[in-house]
């Protein structure tokens, strides 16, 4: 088959914003003539480009599969209104921005799943792509879709779009679907004869290759594979050994300016916090470190590679890393040698940390930001968020000593056990902070500006509170106009920010949804919904046309207290996080009672059966 | 050898959609790329020191565009040349670099450009018609647009701005114009703003195809000259 080159003229280039987010060709950017490779892998991002070329996964995968003679992986973005408009206007499908070449004719289609908001986009991008949108609508010759990500831990809501997806981590076992791709093409076989042979691969599940069965009530009776030799679970993978798989210094450096436009080097995968709430805190255990040799070294090497005036250092939380000072010397020196930036996001602050901001900071004092999640003491104790009153003051104490005027402290409305006192006590803990800066010396004592910002607390799968209702719309937007009155009646120190209510509620529904919310999405996006993470294009009011046409309701989905018994729709993905565990921790919750930290003791969460990383590390106990 | 350089170079169709300031960060990553040892400000954000002569916008290629760049120590103006093509995406190309010693810097001293701008008209013309439209827009005293100044939105009569135009016919309804404008700092007028006061003066609906710098200009007592030419005092 000959490539394909689609034109796309200054006619319409000319008449969008941004032209340069659809032309491609960027410094790094992977050359290679399709007729030479096997496989043709579209790596899609269901949002902007310029989100999407800030995120980190994208780029691990494009290395990993470019380096492969027999692959070549390309990019496509969502296309911003005013291309989609040009692009159906001329009947040109979705293209990747490497050879122009149209999603319909590559051998997979992958999407990566960072936000429950970007579902949309992903059945427009595949129509666009000229790709049917049903998984069973496609046929012999069509790419397979691929999707995988944080959000592919619940992958029902969009089975019945996905071909296959990957639970975990994607750098090793990406060649292994490539390789049994190659494989099933070199022998001939159906379309079904792929997706069987890849749902033997471990991390890989096809939807299709299981049946959910419901009660009357709408809960899950069971979840079942169609045959035998179909697993009933799907593990998920991880990279046991960080500084064994490639991570990539010759990033795609992108001509317009991205919302990270830097070097990103991941320090470390996971997080040994266990914060109740926190996704993130489970679906990535255990902690995996690079070392800090390596991690110098690629800072190096990507600076020579790149041209980037900026490093960042990548991780949940950087504190946490045990050789953060050996790090910090070696990048300190040769970042400055270099007159590159250096910036350490997700810092605890203590003299330590200061410090080193003291030294990096080349630009003016701008703000520092705090995550104390709730306002008072015992919330903090139920998601197990270990900071105290005390620690949060010392820590801005010493900020604004060290000329930190501007600080933003984050927290979640609508959290379990949650009442109005602790609604309060964000703004009490915000005035108790400027009281206290009121005892600094001199020029600081009245310095402190705050800004606190409430998100809505949505329950996730693989937490201890998946079981847990979601706060209701209004009573969430009641305790938000509370908090705002009690601010601005108290002080003018402080901004609030809040977020909206109902956004969250669709996430929380998209988040734990089962394959019947598939039809929902479908029927949302056909109502025009795109780019739903926007405030600009969400509709509220389409989603919930959306959900009565197809005779669901969310709050099933969002505000339902499940029963520790019931089948969840994601029970049959084996994320290596026992249940028990989840359980266990969800009765502490209640209790008030803290989980130490992994880096502390084991609390045989599970992940001790990956034998890597911190569980080989930490003392059982 | 020279320690600081005036170079130029060329953009070609695969790169001309990127805006001004992105062409700057371009240069900037390009030359930390290239390990080039250019000199860099002083103070909490250090910047290259590197000057471009005239904004690129969006849409424009160009056969001529200039630069200063100040290095911190020597460096052989044929190996800045070499070494930087190497590091440069395809679509930008450095021709040439003299050594550059003038007080001014290229931003202070350019003061016109040539254009080549293509365009498609909604209906097809003659080239008596289309050579008439250029012979009446040139015989106006003052031909005012809405021009944005650091001041916002301005009026402004763009005709002492205009040095020369011509018009030639390419195909039934493409049209070309050959324009020499004022530019710089000071009276700047672009090429797209020039299409459309003239498709706006005779009612042409028109949708730009290219356009095309040809040429920037210094002027030193009277006479327009190559940038390369006003590089030493």
């Amino acid at each position: 088959m000959i490539a394909m080159r689609l034109k796309i003229d200054e006619s319409i280039l000319l008449n969008v914003e941004k032209p340069a987010k659809y032309t491609g060709n960027e410094w790094n950017m992977v050359k290679k003539d399709p007729d030479d490779v096997k496989v043709r892998f579209a790596f899609c991002f269901p949002d902007d480009y310029e989100i999407g070329m800030s995120h980190l996964g994208m780029k691990i995968l494009y290395h990993i599969m470019n380096k492969r003679e027999d692959t070549y992986c390309e990019r496509a973005f969502a296309p911003w209104t005013d291309m989609e408009e040009k692009l159906r206007e001329r009947n040109i499908p979705l293209y990747t921005l490497e050879t122009y070449t149209p999603l319909s004719e590559f051998d997979f289609v992958g999407f990566t799943l960072q936000y429950e908001m970007s579902y949309t986009n992903i059945l427009n991008m595949l129509d666009l792509g000229g790709i049917p949108i049903f998984a069973n609508d496609r046929k012999k010759g069509m790419p397979f879709v691929i999707a995988g990500g944080p959000c592919a831990v619940n992958p029902e809501p969009l089975a019945d779009f996905i071909d296959l997806f990957v639970i975990g981590e994607g750098e090793e076992v990406i060649n292994e679907i490539i390789d049994e791709y190659i494989a099933w093409k070199d022998a001939g076989e159906e379309r079904d004869g792929f997706l069987k042979r890849a749902s033997r691969i471990e991390g890989v599940y096809v939807p299709s290759l299981y049946n959910v069965y419901y009660y009357e009530d709408g809960t899950i009776m069971d979840i079942l594979p169609v045959s035998p030799d179909v697993p009933d679970t799907v593990r998920r993978r991880i990279v046991k050994n960080l500084d064994s798989v490639d991570f990539p210094d010759d990033i795609i450096v992108p001509y317009i300016g991205t919302v990270h436009d830097r070097i990103m080097l991941e320090v470390f995968r996971g997080c040994i916090r266990g914060c109740r709430f926190c996704q993130a805190g489970f679906i990535y255990r255990p902690v995996r470190e690079r070392s800090h040799e390596k991690l110098s070294e690629l800072a190096k090497s990507s600076v020579e590679k790149t041209g980037y005036e900026e490093i960042s250092l990548v991780s949940l939380s950087t504190s946490d890393y045990s050789a953060l000072p050996e790090l910090c010397d070696n990048l300190i020196e040769f970042t400055e040698a270099e007159k590159v930036s250096l910036s350490l996001p997700s810092l605890r602050v203590d003299n330590f940390s200061l410090g080193l901001m003291e030294k990096v900071s080349k630009v003016r004092k701008s703000g520092l930001t705090f995550a104390p999640e709730a306002g008072t003491q015992r919330l903090r104790d139920v998601i197990n968020k270990g900071i105290t009153t005390e620690d949060l003051i010392a820590s801005v104490k010493l900020a604004v000593a060290g000329g930190w005027t501007q600080v933003k402290l984050y927290f979640m409305i609508g959290l379990p056990t949650e009442t109005i006192e602790d609604v309060e006590g964000i703004a009490n803990l915000g005035i108790t902070l400027i009281e206290s800066c009121r005892e600094l010396p001199g020029e600081y004592n009245k310095s402190l500006n705050i800004t606190l910002s409430t998100s809505c607390f949505v329950p996730k799968p693989f937490t201890p509170f998946q079981w847990e209702p979601m706060d209701d719309i209004e009573s969430l937007m009641n305790k938000q106009y509370h908090l705002k009155d009690r601010i601005k009646k108290r002080t003018r120190k402080i901004k609030y920010n809040y977020h909206d209510a109902r956004l969250s509620f669709l996430e929380a529904v998209l988040a734990r949804g089962d394959r019947k919310i598939g039809k929902v999405i479908y029927t949302a996006w056909q109502k025009g919904c795109k780019f739903d993470g926007w405030d600009e294009f969400f509709s509220f009011e389409k989603w919930m046309e959306a959900f009565s046409e197809c005779g669901l309701d969310p709050k099933f989905y969002a505000n339902r207290r499940r029963d520790y018994t019931e089948v969840l729709p994601w029970d049959h993905i084996d994320m290596g996080i026992s249940k028990e565990f989840l359980k266990k921790e969800s009765e502490k919750a209640y209790e008030g009672d803290l989980t130490k930290n992994c880096a502390v003791g084991c609390s045989l969460c599970g992940a001790q059966g990956y034998k890597t990383g911190i569980c080989i590390k930490s003392k059982r106990g | 050898m020279a320690k600081t350089l005036r170079f130029r170079f060329s953009r070609g169709e695969g790169l001309k959609y990127i805006a001004h300031l992105d062409m700057l960060r371009l240069f900037e990553r390009a030359i930390k790329r290239a390990q080039l040892p250019v000199a860099y400000t002083q103070g909490f954000n250090p910047r290259q020191k590197i000057v471009f002569g005239l904004p690129m916008s969006i849409g424009l290629t160009s056969d001529s565009e200039y630069a200063d760049i100040e290095l911190a120590e020597d460096m052989d103006p044929d190996a800045f040349v070499e070494t930087m093509n190497k590091y440069l995406p395809d679509g930008i190309r450095v021709d040439k670099a003299v050594e550059h010693t003038a007080k001014d810097n290229i931003m202070n001293q350019i003061t016109a450009a040539r254009y080549e701008i293509i365009f498609e008209t909604n209906r097809p013309m003659s080239h008596f018609e289309i050579d008439s439209h250029v012979h009446d827009f040139l015989g106006k005293e003052e031909i005012v647009v809405s021009k944005k100044t650091k001041k916002g939105m301005r009026p402004v009569n763009i005709r002492p701005l205009i040095y020369s135009l011509s018009a030639y016919k390419k195909d039934i309804s493409v049209f070309v114009l050959e324009a020499f404008l004022s530019a710089g700092k000071e009276n700047n007028l672009r090429a797209d703003l020039l299409l459309e006061a003239f498709c706006h003066e005779f009612g042409i609906e028109a949708r730009v195809i290219s356009i095309h710098r040809k040429a920037l200009y210094a002027s030193t007592y009277n006479e327009w000259k190559n940038p390369f030419e006003v590089s030493h005092d």
